[in-house]
């Protein structure tokens, strides 16, 4: 194989282009040196849109060959979680989950069977649904997982799924001002930053809200801090300026969002042509100024975007007449007093973003995290770039693909993550009584951990882990079976949004399976033909990965295997349209969500903020960032990142240590309802008093007791599962901190 | 002309993201330690500021092997193990380090250390192996922002003396006059008016 630039290889080494496989979705192309059917080493791919490597990435050899690895099935002796296990083999381990899986389906129906996988290699994931399907039983959607409520403003706002992508607000070539909204894009966005950073040494000024001083608040040219939870009120505080020194932009609003739409005043739904003449289409209307009649929508007129107007006798106002009468609620001084933001600094900032072209938003999940009504944090940052045509009109697009050749033998039910833990409480709508997560660490990563243990696992008469370690979900399992590094199989990787690059790669196998560990794809296959489900899986991963190409979305046409050995590919061009809402336009009016109250992005209060009546209890908010070094719980292992990173620390300001009697190094005890964790007070200025914070994926064992997710709750928000899945609003936590006099591990 | 081999290592650039410090790891196989550090210039711990919140300030200083011009960690040297050679490479030979240790005090920038499996005393060595065959040091290679570039110093065309030339760069306690060949260039600011 050539490369596209010169590659130092040791005699005796191969070098096979492949992705850096490991959850964080960025799915880096990487270069993988290999002597003696050996991965020896690991450095940045030669293609340079995909090319990056990070700690992480350089250390993949040491998680692969790691001498904790699971090394063949294994089988619990004794109760639940206490860590006495029998080694088995495949065929006894296949043996009894086909024996429990028919009992199970047979005593509570195949409903009762539910599968959970992370990770980005396509196939992997796509089995783990179709096995869910072939069974007749349920997938769980992981999304809730703190990642699903920026989909939920998006798919609002823009009609469109965008994870850690933010296509619509940043995707200019060449932005002259960057705000990063709640993001930490130089720690855990690499591409995204590469594209700030770019910019910035082009001369564009870069603004960082957050309540934490992170490193990308280090590199600001200013810090904004802010209370947490509270990114809405902020926004319309923005846009009220931006109405108020009329630097919105009209044409971008008129054209391309629903600003000029007639909403009724009786119902507070869109006017429609076939509420004012039967049997007339059900087309959008707006009020044509000129002829002073109602006109359709996408009619050549000038339409109003304020006032009220009476059309054959229903009341009406443009949806632009509802925004600025919310938006005139939040003058900066109000903003100020929620935000805590000061009304100049709101002022100063309003303007700057308004006046500058382009201007770009990075939000990120501090905001979606950080208040329950994330989503709505979202929603109005996304109306504050369309208020000043800051928005690109061009739908993001991906290499997708149609699962349908894995569902051939049924489709699973679909339950989301938060309901998840209803669902298995009650039965009700699946009597869920076995789980089987295949690289998802749920019970670690999950919020709530003491109801996982305590009152959602004790339900389940089967509980499978498929994974490369003993992680914490794997010590309440019945059976562990041990899967493959992706290094061991191969697959396509696509990363999770648009983030970091739209390239479509190929996951190549590098080295044989260590051990007796087992691709998804065997393992599957093996289960459903001892269960009896013919002519399921029975095919080469080559010829799945080739099925998955030529599946016939418009994306991959003409992409082949061939084409990916050489390198990556992005999507192929295909039609979508900018923006897929009812509308076809930016709507910052929704009228699904008007039975929430939230048809406008509305600023609520979080949950458990400090301004509840909680915080009398508990008074310091709990946030849980994503980690500088490992990826979420993985890696955690690996001794060179331990050695960067080497134990788990509360991060709390001097303010609120001093009353405490905290000093720095002093083991202490975040607690609240729910429950606690224990580890070393972190004494600094670069957290926001009121605030403490403590990187995630420690495990229980890394901690002196307790866990990070015992503090954390599934609430689930009723208008985020409308429009797409509840999330965790990890960092909408409220918690106490006391220092513990005894230290007992 | 001699060459002199340096970097020029753009602390605006750097995130402390301690993908050299891995690099180093991987390309000379040290499992506790790296020849290259990343400190964090701000509070008393890693990745915290100074000043009072919210005024606050950070940034990340890559500390390595300086290949000084005039060595003081090679004068330590009882075992005379510690040579530059004439391209401004300063290396201990691993056969003749003693694991004495006393170069390591002796250093004004804390670049050595001793590797508890080697039984030897390590620093950056340019990845002088990798020079030779035509590579950049793999640090360079793996900076995800491309914050380590290296070159020819005595070269002023090359793109590091440019550069060095361009970003006002300097090198760490200039004062010692020891001759460092890995030079730095500082953060900038602009305002929201």
């Amino acid at each position: 194989m050539s490369f596209a630039r010169p590659v130092m290889i040791q005699p005796g080494e191969t070098v096979v282009r492949t992705v850096c496989p490991f959850g964080c979705g960025i799915a880096c192309g990487i270069l993988a040196h290999v002597r003696d059917g050996r991965l020896v080493r690991v450095e940045p791919g030669d293609f340079p849109h995909t090319s990056h490597v990070c700690a992480r990435g350089l250390s993949v050899p040491r998680l692969v060959y790691h001498p904790e690895r699971l090394k063949y099935p294994l089988k619990r002796r004794g109760p639940r979680g206490e860590g006495q296990w029998e080694r088995i083999s495949w065929d006894e381990a296949i043996g009894i989950i086909a024996e429990k899986f028919t009992r199970i389906g047979q005593t509570y129906g195949t409903q009762s069977l539910a599968f959970v996988s992370t990770g980005v290699g396509i196939l992997a994931n796509l089995v783990t649904v179709g096995f869910a399907g072939a069974c007749q039983g349920i997938f769980i959607l992981p999304a809730g997982l703190g990642d699903s409520a920026g989909p939920c403003a998006d798919m609002a706002s823009y009609g469109a799924y965008q994870w850690f992508g933010e296509d619509y607000a940043n995707r200019f070539d060449n932005p002259a001002f960057c705000l990063v909204w709640g993001n930490n894009p130089a720690v855990t966005e690499p591409f995204k930053w590469r594209r700030i950073r770019e910019a910035k040494e082009k001369g564009a000024l870069l603004v960082v809200i957050d309540p934490l001083f992170t490193t990308t608040a280090s590199k600001a040219d200013e810090y904004i801090p802010i209370r947490p939870g509270t990114d809405a009120a902020l926004a319309l505080g923005m846009m009220n300026v931006i109405l108020e020194k009329g630097l919105h932009d009209i044409a971008f609003l008129t054209r391309y969002t629903v600003a000029p739409l007639l909403v009724r005043s009786d119902n507070s739904l869109f006017l429609r042509m076939n509420d004012i003449v039967l049997d007339e289409a059900a087309e959008y209307l707006a009020w044509d100024i000129r002829s002073n009649a109602h006109v359709a929508h996408t009619a050549g007129a000038e339409p109003a975007l304020t006032g009220t107007y009476n059309v054959n006798g229903i009341p009406c106002k443009p949806a632009f007449q509802l925004l600025s009468e919310l938006i005139r609620q939040y003058p900066p001084s109000r903003a100020a007093e929620i935000s805590e933001v000061p009304e100049d600094i709101i002022r100063r900032l309003a303007t700057a973003y308004a006046t500058a072209r382009p201007a770009a938003i990075y939000r990120g999940m501090g905001c979606t995290r950080g208040s329950f009504h994330g989503d709505l944090s979202f929603r109005a940052i996304n109306t504050l770039a369309a208020l000043t045509g800051n928005v690109k009109v061009e739908s993001p697009r991906n290499c997708l693909y149609n699962a349908a050749a894995f569902l051939t033998h049924g489709v699973p039910g679909f339950v989301t993550l938060l309901q998840m833990y209803e669902t298995i409480l009650t039965g009700n709508p699946h009597p869920i009584k076995s789980l089987w997560m295949t690289r998802h660490n749920l019970v670690n990563q999950d919020p709530n951990f003491n109801k996982i243990i305590r009152e959602l696992l004790p339900q389940l008469e089967l509980v499978v882990v498929a994974d490369l370690f003993m992680t914490t979900s794997a010590r309440y399992a019945d059976i562990i079976l041990p899967t493959c590094s992706p290094f061991e199989f191969d697959d396509l990787a696509a990363p999770i949004g648009n983030g970091s690059h739209d390239y479509l790669q190929l996951q190549q196998k590098v080295i044989e399976p260590l051990y007796e560990s087992r691709s998804d794809l065997d393992i599957y296959a093996s289960l459903a033909k001892r269960m009896g489900i013919d002519g399921f899986l029975d095919k080469t991963a080559v010829e799945y990965l080739e099925m998955i190409l030529a599946s016939g979305h418009p994306s991959m046409e003409g992409i082949t295997l061939e084409r990916l050995r050489e390198g990556p590919s992005p999507p192929e061009p295909y039609d979508t349209p900018p923006f897929a809402t009812p509308s076809g336009r930016v709507e910052f009016y929704s009228e699904r969500l008007k039975p929430f109250g939230q048809e406008l992005p509305v600023y609520f209060e979080p949950l458990e903020s400090q301004n509840r009546p909680l915080a009398k209890k508990y008074p310091l908010t709990f946030f849980s960032t994503h980690p500088k070094y490992r990826f979420h719980s993985m890696f955690a292992n690996v001794s060179w990142i331990r050695e960067l990173d080497p134990e788990p620390v509360l991060s709390i300001n001097p303010v609120d240590a001093a009353p405490r009697g905290i000093h720095d190094g002093n083991l202490v005890r975040a607690f609240n309802d729910r429950g606690e964790v224990q580890l070393k007070a972190r004494v600094h200025q670069g957290i926001r008093p009121g605030l403490v914070n403590l990187s995630q994926g420690w495990s229980p064992g890394d901690y002196f007791k307790g866990t990070h997710q015992a503090l954390t709750h599934e609430t689930i928000n009723p208008a985020q599962a409308a429009i797409y899945e509840p999330n965790s609003a990890f960092y909408d936590t409220l918690v106490e901190v006391e220092l513990v006099k005894e230290a007992g591990r | 002309m001699t060459e002199r081999y340096g970097l020029l290592i753009d602390l605006e650039r750097c995130t402390g993201c301690r993908t050299c410090t891995v690099a180093c790891k991987v390309e000379h196989g040290i499992e506790v330690g790296s020849g290259i550090r990343v400190e964090t210039v701000g509070g008393a711990h890693p990745d915290t500021p100074s000043g009072t919140y919210p005024n606050l300030s950070m940034h990340y200083l890559p500390i390595l092997c300086m290949h000084c011009e005039h060595v003081p960690c090679r004068d330590a040297c009882p075992a005379e193990a510690i040579h530059r050679r004439a391209d401004g490479i300063v290396l201990v030979d691993p056969d003749r380090c003693t694991g004495c240790e006393e170069c390591i005090p002796a250093c004004p920038y804390g670049a050595l250390f001793f590797d508890q499996d080697k039984k030897t005393v390590r620093k950056c060595d340019l990845c002088f192996h990798r020079l030779g065959a035509g590579f950049e040091p793999f640090c360079a290679l793996c900076c995800p922002e491309e914050a380590i570039r290296y070159g020819d110093l005595s070269d002023p065309n090359s793109e590091v003396s440019r550069l060095i030339a361009e970003r006002n760069a300097y090198v760490l306690k200039p004062e010692l006059a020891t001759g460092p060949a890995i030079h730095y260039c500082t953060p900038k600011r602009l305002a929201l008016t």
